[in-house]
């Protein structure tokens, strides 16, 4: 049996209850419903709002390195710290976030394996509704890791050039041009379907009923050997707004060890309401709402 | 008056009216819509019950054990996931012995529930959980109210009728032993929808323990189903209480037809029927259909009443905006 190629980015619930209110690890919580943190959350640990703090507020890109740096000094991280990250759903946006934090070079950062509600179903592991108080401090990006980050243009040349593992991490029915987004959700697009050329492997199948990510050897059954994602090739993740394609992107970079993986945080969002790209819609619809 | 009295039917408070052996909620026979005529074919209308639903049943007795325990009383508040006629049984009866309910729920759900969670005492927590259902994500409104409890064990007890024994106990100890008694032991089928899966847990054990020969099915409705408070085979996991050995078979129905039926029910029969008992109904009346003999009883969960939105969704002559004449056919 073999092991995940990067196996330190995840931490378990047994490492995470022995590093509770240690003063270099830093728990933060980001979830999809920004209402979960009140309700309840690991002892020590922050949240970050993804729809206000992750996000530039004026543009659509992700905050600026100033504003990652006075986020994270204003939560009282600092550039040395372990920061653990954690959030519902599955880590989604907890993997934006760790996403987020390569990108802008921070080393020691972790995501919780099994996220929320693992921690939630432990019988012992203990929950609060304390907010910390926090002594804001001092946080230096070092660095940006463009190569982390897909932008359209590589996007069009990884959809045409054939070169590259184009991997859509949607549900079937949002890759097939049936619906453009799940139900209920504001973040739609123009029109539905697909980036031609792009692999169909919906974010889920990385995760146990536990919620945990499943072994690397299931992991590589399911992506390498049965969904056709050559490792040896660059590759690219997408989904709606970037979250979902987040947790491939750290799936396939860290647990499979894949070198070159880039997150296209557009995803469908940006690429379904442009002018005159190439769609791949099976469905037959328009606008995918037939 | 002292002594409760079934027949005169006053009572000193809402408590002495919840459902038991001597005072069981009615029994009516299916007439117009059955298939069989030697099948004999009886709803159980739970709406009668004193909050208008089954749950009414479940509540009290989880309600009941906890506040034995010292964990709900004044002060000391219950949280539940719920879609919607638990939690107005919660809150009502919890509103009654002088505590409070924060009710979770699905954003789904009807208005006209949410406002009637509110009326009956509910603080409510209304949550968007239709997000990409997949592996691991449990429910997002039991992690929720597991979340307050687990976070604030002083001020949230949460009953969780997914799994506290005491819902099975509650349809072991009334709608088991009612309906052998209503049905004076004969009774060959058993219909019952699957939520919780307290009713048929417990109505099975009982009715198995007295003749293991009687049929107890559970009806589920098909994926994607738009039922409240029903699951299908794929959303079964989160209940603890499902017990396949009192199972004789599931029956997956197609959920559009539960609208269909409990508008038939209440134009055909004149019971107003909500649409799980539309399920539940078909389930049994194909049953009936092929088994031709027997004495079946149907769960009837609640009625119409607070599914006026989703019966507009499903039957669109329903629609009464504007002017004009409005024929029921």
């Amino acid at each position: 049996m073999s092991s995940y190629s990067n196996p330190e980015v995840l931490v378990d619930i047994a490492w995470a209850k022995a590093h509770l209110n240690q003063p270099n690890t830093r728990f933060v919580e980001i979830d999809v419903d920004t209402a979960s943190y009140e309700s309840g959350h690991i002892p020590g640990a922050v949240a970050f709002n993804w729809r206000t703090q992750l996000q530039n507020q004026v543009s659509r890109d992700i905050i600026s390195r100033e504003a990652f740096e006075k986020l994270l000094g204003g939560a009282g991280i600092g550039n040395d710290d372990t920061v653990v990250l954690y959030g519902d759903n599955n880590n989604w946006f907890a993997a934006y976030g760790f996403w987020l934090f390569k990108l802008y070079g921070h080393k020691k950062v972790h995501l919780l394996n099994g996220g929320r509600v693992k921690w939630l179903n432990e019988q012992d592991a203990p929950l609060t509704k304390d907010v910390p108080s926090v002594a804001p401090g001092k946080y230096t990006v070092t660095g940006y890791h463009s190569e982390l980050r897909a932008l359209l243009p590589e996007v069009l040349q990884a959809s045409a050039g054939r070169d590259r593992n184009l991997v859509d991490v949607r549900s079937p029915d949002e890759f097939s041009g049936k619906i453009i987004a799940p139900p209920n959700l504001p973040e739609t697009a123009q029109r539905a379907g697909h980036i031609p050329n792009a692999k169909s492997i919906p974010w889920s199948t990385a995760v146990s009923a536990d919620g945990t990510f499943k072994s690397a050897d299931d992991l590589n059954k399911i992506y390498v050997q049965e969904k056709g994602v050559d490792p040896s090739k660059a590759s690219i993740a997408y989904c709606r707004i970037g979250e979902r394609s987040s947790h491939t992107w750290f799936v396939l970079k860290y647990l499979l060890g894949i070198s070159d993986v880039k997150n296209y945080d557009g995803s469908w969002t940006e690429y379904g309401n442009l002018i005159g790209a190439p769609i791949d819609n099976p469905s037959g619809g328009s606008s995918g709402t037939k | 008056m002292e002594v409760m009295d079934h027949q005169i039917r006053v009572y000193e408070d809402i408590f002495e009216m919840l459902p038991s052996e001597e005072n069981p909620t009615p029994m009516v026979r299916i007439r117009k819509l059955n298939p069989a005529a030697d099948f004999k074919l009886y709803a159980k209308l739970e709406w009668y019950n004193p909050f208008g639903s089954v749950k009414d049943r479940a509540a009290w007795n989880m309600l009941r054990h906890m506040e034995d325990k010292g964990q709900l009383g004044p002060g000391h508040n219950a949280v539940e996931a719920t879609s919607g006629n638990t939690g107005l049984s919660l809150a009502a009866l919890a509103s009654a012995r002088g505590y409070k309910l924060r009710a979770i729920v699905p954003g789904r759900i009807p208005g006209e529930k949410k406002t009637l969670l509110k009326i009956a005492g509910a603080d409510l927590e209304v949550l968007n959980d239709d997000v990409c259902p997949a592996p691991g994500l449990g429910d997002g409104s039991i992690n929720r109210a597991k979340s307050h409890a687990k976070a604030s064990p002083g001020e949230y007890a949460m009953p969780n009728q997914y799994e506290n024994e005491a819902n099975v106990q509650a349809h072991f100890t009334t709608t088991g032993p009612e309906i052998w008694r209503q049905t004076q032991g004969k009774i060959t089928h058993f219909f019952a929808a699957l939520g919780t899966c307290g009713t048929v847990t417990g109505v099975g054990r009982f009715l198995k323990a007295k003749d293991p020969a009687i049929q107890v099915i559970a009806i589920v409705p098909t994926e994607g189903h738009d039922v409240p408070g029903l699951r299908n085979v794929s959303q079964l996991h989160v209940s603890k209480l499902f017990d396949s050995s009192v199972v004789d078979e599931i029956m997956e129905i197609d959920y559009k037809l539960a609208y269909q039926r409990a508008l038939e029910l209440s134009r055909k029969e004149g019971l107003l029927a909500g649409p799980s008992a539309g399920l539940i109904f078909e389930g049994a009346r194909e049953v009936a259909a092929k088994t031709k003999k027997g004495l079946g009883v149907m769960i009837f969960p609640d009625n119409i009443f607070k599914y006026l939105s989703n019966m507009r969704k499903h039957h669109p002559e329903l629609e009464t905006e504007g002017f004009g004449f409005f024929p029921t056919t």
